[in-house]
């Protein structure tokens, strides 16, 4: 009996492939021989071994897998790949998503300034250059054969509100040199604004000595007294000596002269 | 048939006669006519592009004077009506040599005009679109009547008179006096700025500017008014030094 192993019949044993018959008779011959016994636990544990070492993946396996997997893609795709808990994992994508639309907007913002800037500069350079372009026009309406024109060009002082020394000037002249009375009366009117100007109070002075239109005298006479401008005591008084000037423009200087002496 | 020629040749006599007495030149290329005069002087319009100057039934040259230029300040007489008439680049300089007797000027109605008067003479000038600068220096009166162009007026001690027709550019005008009144008739719907100013006389409108009745026009008291009409538009500046001032709706 002993010489009658049963090796063969090992592995069918163990499948329960065997017969109830056949299943008893080996389950006898082990019992009594030990060789096959010994062959038996061998197989047995080689079976198990072998049920362990190739199991069926089962579904936590998969995904067990597939995470294993996404990692090692992560691994492999990003250079520095910051630690995350999977569980922070969507405040921080909502982190990120509003850092990226922060970041989106701050460009936008920035960009939106330089513009702002550039169109801020572009604006004073157009305002620059319209007040340059002001100017030239008024100057050279100044320059006009129709007194109509130099009027106009005189009265674009309204336009200003820092009037540079070349406009005081250049209405300083037409008060001191133009032909037309009333050219020279409108630019008496427009320097009145700017009396605190020594420019302006010199060429009164020196309009004064000059001036022949009555209505202009008194204008400048009054202008001056308002400002209490000591320099117009000498041509008032050589007013008041000219035969031809005024009853009226005498008059008033009378009136006024012992305000500023 | 005779009878006819002679007609004829007495037509023809009696043009050269007068086209003698008045003086025409051409305005081709002349942007401004500067007329200086110590007497009255009367400007019109006349639709030929020439400056023609009247010379008036009245004046005749002393018997003495025969063969000779008169010569005055402004310039020797080169038009045998008592005028020098001189052009200056696109300016043609318009003197009147003679101290007495007016004289009558006729131009096209769009010319830029410029007269002065130096003496009593007064100054009238009627119907004109283009620029007008009246000066009357010393004892001359201004009327400027059916302008529409810019004005820029002065007088000394007459008065200075304008009525216009419809202002529709925008120079300004500016008219002044010492010792005249200024009387300023301006249709009631012309847009404008108006700035009037006077020292010792007073201001009377129907125009719609700050005001107390008086006599139907009001007296505006405060030496220096400014109001827009309209609107607003040209610049209109009125002043005078000892006069009163005058601005009506036409």
């Amino acid at each position: 009996m002993e010489k009658n192993h049963v090796f063969d019949q090992i592995p069918d044993y163990l499948d329960g492939n065997l017969s109830k018959s056949d299943r008893a008779a080996f389950e006898k011959h082990v019992e009594q021989c030990t060789d096959c016994q010994k062959e038996l636990e061998e197989m047995k544990t080689f079976f198990n071994v072998f049920e362990e070492e190739v199991p069926t993946p089962s579904n936590r396996l998969k995904t067990k897998f597939e995470a294993a997997l996404e990692q090692e893609k992560n691994n492999q795709g990003k250079v520095v790949q910051m630690e995350s808990k999977p569980s922070a994992n969507w405040t921080s994508n909502v982190l990120k998503i509003a850092a990226s639309i922060a970041l989106l907007v701050a460009a936008f913002q920035m960009g939106s300034l330089f513009q702002q800037r550039k169109a801020n500069e572009d604006i004073a350079q157009l305002q620059d250059e319209t007040n340059q372009m002001k100017q030239t026009a008024m100057l050279s309406l100044m320059e006009n054969q129709s007194a109509s024109k130099r009027i106009q060009g005189v009265n674009y002082i309204e336009e200003f509100e820092q009037p540079d020394a070349a406009i005081i000037q250049a209405l300083a002249n037409r008060l001191l040199y133009d032909e037309n009375d009333n050219v020279r009366m409108t630019a008496f009117e427009a320097l009145a604004k700017f009396t605190s100007s020594e420019t302006v109070k010199n060429t009164y002075i020196e309009a004064l000595e000059q001036e022949k239109n009555p209505s202009i005298q008194v204008a400048i006479i009054q202008a001056l007294v308002q400002i209490q401008e000591k320099k117009a005591a000498e041509p008032m008084k050589k007013l008041l000596e000219k035969e031809d000037t005024q009853p009226f423009i005498k008059d008033q200087i009378r009136a006024v002269l012992p305000s500023i002496t | 048939m005779r009878k006819f020629t002679f007609i004829l040749m007495a037509l023809f006599v009696a043009t050269i006669a007068k086209a003698q007495n008045d003086y025409t030149k051409s305005l081709n290329g002349i942007q401004w006519v500067k007329i200086e005069s110590k007497t009255d002087i009367v400007i019109k319009t006349h639709s030929s592009n020439e400056l023609l100057i009247k010379s008036g039934p009245e004046i005749k040259t002393p018997e003495r004077a025969k063969g000779l230029k008169l010569v005055g300040e402004g310039g020797t007489d080169n038009t045998n009506v008592g005028f020098s008439v001189v052009q200056d680049g696109n300016t043609l300089i318009v003197y009147n040599l003679r101290k007495s007797k007016g004289a009558e000027i006729h131009l096209p109605a769009s010319q830029n005009i410029a007269v002065k008067s130096t003496w009593n003479g007064d100054i009238e000038i009627d119907g004109f679109s283009g620029e007008i600068e009246a000066d009357a220096q010393l004892n001359g009166g201004i009327k400027i009547h059916n302008v529409n162009g810019p004005v820029t007026a002065n007088s000394l001690n007459g008065q200075l008179e304008v009525v216009f027709g419809k202002v529709k550019q925008d120079s300004p005008i500016s008219l002044y006096s010492t010792n005249g009144a200024v009387d300023v008739s301006l249709p009631s719907n012309t847009p404008a700025n108006l700035a009037l100013s006077t020292l010792n006389g007073n201001v009377y409108t129907d125009f719609e500017v700050k005001a107390e009745d008086k006599d139907g026009l009001k007296s505006v008291l405060g030496r220096n008014i400014k109001a827009s009409i309209n609107g607003g538009g040209v610049k209109i500046s009125m002043k005078s030094t000892n006069g009163n001032m005058y601005l009506r709706k036409k």
